[in-house]
């Protein structure tokens, strides 16, 4: 279980690096990269999976999703899985420890994945939260199909 | 009184003086949310109300107001003054854009600086104080406009 101290380092965090972070991970999706807002049926489903499962499960689904075999019309979902998979890889990886410092030092083995999944849980659950709300406003205004 | 007592009372006044400072913002939010959302929604603003005061997030603000704008053409309408941008954008850019300028002016005032996590809580702490009343403002404004357009509208 998480401490109050990790719960309020997370609320900072949320509101200091994964929001502008989700904001411009979508703008570059949809901006630069020319790519559709993903369907409200599709980023629906994610936070619903991010909200009801353990982390594994959502990194499972992630993972499903990027290498299913998509029609070339729905090829920006792939896209879009595919970049968040490396979004997460690299938070659960590195920056949990190395940059936010959520990590809590001298944990055994199994204690320390625990840790790991309920962190990420939080933080992930928070991110695609922040990547729901700013594909919505930009479905409203550049949708190009 | 120890320093921390103080420095929560400096971090409230400074808030407060802030508050004066945008009040003509807030009223005029006020009036493109009484003639965007008319007294029938009035409920989009007692949520906005109710999130901007219950929660410890800023972005949780900021996600209400984009969900609102992309589900609702309310949200989106533009006000006579203001034609160019609508409701949520316009509300969107100033807590996100001016209210953090003008809590780096605060935090300025008082010392508080970027690196330290207990600075990082106090900054956003002070953005969520001043968002909070920037909200309460807009929404005073919002009701006392749709007070007046239901008050002649029952007279005609």
């Amino acid at each position: 279980m998480l401490t109050t101290e990790q719960l309020l380092k997370i609320a900072l965090l949320t509101d200091t690096v994964l929001y502008p972070e989700a904001v411009a991970f979508i703008r570059q999706l949809v901006n630069e990269e020319e790519s559709d807002p993903l369907p409200l049926s599709q980023v629906n489903g994610l936070l619903n999976v991010a909200a009801s499962s353990k982390y594994s499960e959502l990194y499972t689904f992630v993972v499903h999703q990027r290498d299913r075999n998509w029609p070339q019309s729905k090829a920006d979902i792939k896209k879009f899985c595919a970049a968040l998979e490396r979004y997460l890889t690299n938070m659960q990886r590195r920056r949990l420890k190395d940059e936010f410092h959520l990590v809590t030092d001298g944990l055994n083995g199994s204690d320390a994945r625990r840790e790991s999944e309920e962190l990420m849980a939080a933080m992930a659950y928070d991110f695609i939260q922040h990547l729901v709300a700013e594909n919505d406003l930009l479905d409203k205004t550049t949708r190009r199909r | 009184m120890s320093n921390k007592k103080v420095s929560e009372m400096k971090i409230i006044s400074e808030v407060n003086n802030e508050a004066e400072n945008f009040y003509e913002d807030a009223i005029q939010l006020g009036d493109h949310a009484a003639y965007a959302l008319k007294a029938a929604h009035r409920s989009q603003v007692t949520s906005l109300e109710g999130i901007a005061e219950s929660t410890l997030k800023t972005s949780d603000v900021f996600d209400y107001i984009k969900k609102q704008t992309a589900r609702f053409p309310y949200w989106r309408e533009g006000f006579p003054e203001h034609a160019s941008q609508g409701l949520g954008e316009r509300l969107l850019k100033y807590l996100e854009d001016d209210l953090v300028k003008k809590r780096d002016e605060i935090c300025k005032k008082l010392g508080i600086g970027s690196q330290t996590d207990t600075d990082k809580q106090k900054r956003r702490r002070i953005q969520l104080l001043l968002i909070r009343q920037f909200i309460r403002q807009m929404a005073a404004q919002y009701e006392f406009r749709v007070s007046l357009v239901g008050g002649r509208n029952r007279g005609s």
